[in-house]
């Protein structure tokens, strides 16, 4: 997808002495195209119409307010992401667990693809995918705990680098990856699971490595 | 036997793979392993498709009049400095 960012050159070091107004505009031309984007990153995080609007609202304020700081040239999507999910953290958490900490993850490794295939009477792997409604596949990820939730729309939804979405939630690289790794499995179960429930795929006999994992 | 090694290998650096986050030779690597391995080319391609069903299913576009409110907003604050 098209990243528009800041022309060369647009607003420049000169932008502390624009008036109110002169900056009004350069960050209304430069940051409101990300309001969709932003606006759908807040839905996911905060997992409700009004709060998320609050927490763009918020960022956008902050951004604003801050625009001075920012360096013409550098990424200003993933700056607005930062401060967007920083907002969030502070503002918005209600998850205090930290899965990072969580040792025994049940679904590390589930692969929906083997489960799948795994059976003959399904259709096609992708197939399956496709028969999952809108619905079912934004539960999966609004269901997932909240730093997987955020690595896995970051790196799959917006499509930011390891390194910026490391630099958005102030992680490690490696911390990221896990999150990323971790995320998406779980993601992957629980949209296993809806197939299973809607008949779109036989339920299976657990399998001897769910055990071993579990234990 | 080599070859369920290579498999081996290739899943596990499948979702750096996919998100185009390999060093050079490690993707390519990877590439000519799918091109040579169609069980691994069709597992690649659902990973691919799973990573395209999320992203197309989890956009949203703001409501109507947020960004007329935004702006709004940023007048007033504009005027509290």
């Amino acid at each position: 997808m098209a990243t528009p960012g800041p022309p060369p050159g647009a607003g420049g070091t000169v932008r502390r002495h624009l008036t109110d107004e002169e900056r009004r505009e350069i960050f209304v031309r430069d940051a409101l195209p990300y309001l969709d984007q932003l606006y759908s990153a807040a839905l996911r995080y905060t997992r409700n119409p009004a709060d998320a609007e609050d927490l763009v609202q918020e960022t956008l304020t902050k951004a604003y307010a801050a625009f001075h700081q920012f360096r013409p040239g550098t990424n200003l999507r993933a700056w607005l992401y930062r401060i967007l999910t920083n907002s969030y953290i502070n503002a918005y958490r209600r998850e205090q667990r930290q899965p990072d900490e969580i040792s025994a993850d049940a679904y590390e490794d589930f692969s929906l693809y083997d489960r799948i295939a795994a059976t003959t009477q399904a259709p096609a792997e992708v197939e399956v995918l496709e028969r999952l409604t809108d619905e079912e596949v934004r539960q999966a990820l609004a269901d997932l705990p909240e730093q997987f939730r955020m690595a896995v729309y970051l790196a799959d939804v917006e499509g930011f680098s390891y390194a910026e979405i490391a630099e958005i939630m102030g992680t490690p690289v490696g911390t990221v990856m896990s999150r990323l790794h971790r995320g998406r499995s779980r993601l992957q179960k629980a949209l296993y699971d809806f197939a299973v429930r809607r008949g779109l795929v036989p339920a299976t006999v657990e399998s001897p490595a769910d055990r071993r994992d579990r234990s | 036997m080599d070859d369920d090694c290579d498999c081996r290998r290739v899943l596990d650096e499948l979702q750096r793979y996919l998100d185009g986050e390999c060093p050079e030779t490690l993707e390519r690597t990877v590439r000519a392993h799918l091109h040579d391995c169609p069980p691994c080319l069709d597992r690649a391609g659902f990973e691919r498709s799973l990573r395209a069903i999320v992203a197309r299913r989890c956009r949203d576009a703001a409501p109507a009049g947020m960004v007329e409110r935004v702006i709004a907003r940023l007048r007033i604050e504009a005027s509290g400095l």
